[in-house]
């Protein structure tokens, strides 16, 4: 008979020293902190120009006390949500019509490199003198951002789908759309949640930088209104409620890469 | 004889490149036939047009009488690498084929682990593709192609990848299963003593272009077991097979090297 194989590998051996957190990190991390808060004091000395990790801590928290905090974050966390939302969905079928499509492909293949190579943000200013200074116009810069490596990534995971898979399931006499959506879609599933992924990071940057260019409100103009009051407690609460974001938004995704596409843990 | 399986007149061009001439040949229900010859000699893309993943370029196939005309649920492929959905576990891998025809139900889920069970693969229904030994996961390559309850198994090459040890078991293994069912089955190998191990008739290809070159009736009795490998009537029938396809195979090992 067969010997009763289990890997043991992915199960155990990886989390072991994947998720212990390394002594050398926290203390580079709390270093960085204290030389920072040393410089801020006793080196630049000037509130002007470098505010301390005390003074954020207490700028964050004075700033969330006034309710000013939430009012900034929630303007931002709307225009991210709605431009994600609304690119994620139309980069899926973008992709999926390049994938399917030869002639959607030739189409839209020239305007996907290009302006997926091409820093759209530069476009802000415009997008503001169209749809003014609320919300809808950079909700168009995120999705001007977030849509091209949405689309890519879903057309070459669409794309890369084994050939011999898809043979196996034919061999059952499966029609199109099973084979798409018990193969391609599944086997490109990973490549689409990479691509979602990076238009976390990118997206983020487009609230900020379109808010930068003119806004009422938002953590971009939270900074901007700091930098032009030489506020830098404040100006660095926006940075450092905005990095904890990109932080926790990435962590939140590699939890649900891992529910949804376990196969691909190794 | 009751023909399960009849070819007649299958021809087949890649383009300028002769691959199947004229094939007529049958299969009789409930036998084992295999297919041997030199690489090149057309023999998986026999299997592929049977299975009807490909198309002939003259001929037909006929299964219990019946045109074939594209591939579907009458026929079960098991394929040389195991093409098993990494993101589904060895139960809903197996269920592929009878989920594809619209059957998905309580009865055809015990029906399937009764033919994980046949195949060895009890206590491993949960487990994904990645923790199986390569043995293990053509045991549900097979169980898959099972699990539709085709008229005709057409098995390309299936333990090829595997060691020569696993690869004993195996033939061992579909023999017992094969016993318990007595499906039709049409088995490429480009093992000769594979073939005559396992099969009631050896139909020998020769290539360029590739055509039937001779049957061999294979007389051993059954069940057998790995020890009729040794007896001189095993090992005259693989001389005698190997004496009518020696030539062809060293002239394709000469053209792989140039």
């Amino acid at each position: 008979m067969m010997q009763r194989r289990v890997e043991t590998r992915s199960a155990n051996a990886a989390p072991k020293a994947g998720r212990r957190i390394p002594l050398a990190g926290v203390l580079s991390v709390i270093g960085g902190l204290v030389l920072w808060e040393l410089v801020s004091r006793y080196l630049v000395a000037n509130a002007l120009f470098l505010a301390g990790p005390l003074q954020i801590a207490r700028a964050i928290v004075q700033l969330a006390a006034t309710g000013e905090l939430w009012r900034h974050i929630g303007i931002s966390a709307a225009e991210f949500a709605l431009g994600y939302v609304i690119a994620s969905i139309l980069g899926v079928i973008c992709g999926m019509a390049m994938a399917e499509s030869a002639i959607a492909k030739r189409i839209m293949q020239p305007w996907i490199s290009g302006l997926y190579a091409t820093p759209t943000i530069a476009l802000a200013p415009l997008f503001i003198l169209w749809l003014g200074i609320g919300i809808w116009s950079k909700v168009l810069v995120v999705i001007t951002l977030v849509l091209f490596p949405v689309t890519i990534n879903t057309e070459a995971g669409l794309r890369t789908t084994s050939e011999r898979l898809i043979e196996m399931l034919r061999s059952f006499g499966a029609t199109p759309p099973q084979i798409f959506f018990k193969v391609s879609l599944p086997s490109a599933l990973p490549f689409i949640l990479a691509g979602l992924k990076l238009g976390i990071g990118r997206g983020l940057i487009g609230v900020v930088v379109a808010e930068l260019f003119g806004s009422r409100a938002g953590l971009g103009r939270l900074i901007s209104a700091s930098a032009d009051a030489f506020n830098m407690p404040d100006l660095f609460a926006g940075v450092v409620v905005l990095a904890a974001a990109g932080i926790a938004m990435t962590a939140g995704f590699g939890v649900i890469e891992r529910r949804l596409v376990p196969w691909t843990r190794d | 004889m009751e023909a399960k399986l009849a070819i007649r007149g299958l021809s087949k061009w890649f383009g300028e490149l002769e691959a199947l001439r004229s094939l007529d040949l049958e299969v009789e229900r409930g036998g084992f036939v295999s297919v041997v010859g030199p690489s090149g000699c057309g023999k998986t893309t026999f299997l592929r047009i049977v299975a009807g993943l490909e198309p002939a370029t003259a001929g037909e196939v006929l299964l219990d009488g019946r045109l074939v005309r594209g591939p579907s649920g009458d026929r079960g492929f098991v394929f040389q690498t195991d093409n098993l959905l990494p993101w589904r576990t060895v139960l809903a891998n197996a269920m592929i084929g009878p989920e594809v025809a619209g059957r998905s139900g309580e009865g055809e889920r015990r029906r399937t682990l009764d033919l994980l069970k046949l195949v060895g693969l009890e206590g491993f229904e949960r487990y994904f593709p990645r923790q199986l030994s390569g043995g293990m996961r053509q045991r549900v390559n097979l169980a898959r192609a099972l699990a539709i309850d085709p008229q005709i198994l057409l098995m390309d090459e299936p333990f090829s990848a595997l060691d020569a040890q696993t690869r004993e078991i195996m033939q061992t293994e579909l023999m017992r299963i094969w016993e318990e069912g007595r499906k039709t089955v049409l088995f490429v190998t480009h093992q000769i003593d594979e073939a005559v191990f396992l099969s009631d008739r050896v139909l020998v290809f020769a290539r360029r272009p590739g055509r039937l070159q001779e049957t061999v009736r294979i007389d051993l009795p059954r069940p057998r077991g790995l020890a009729i490998k040794r007896t001189p009537e095993f090992v005259g029938y693989v001389d005698r097979i190997w004496r009518l396809i020696e030539d062809d195979v060293r002239a394709s090992v000469i053209e792989e090297k140039v």
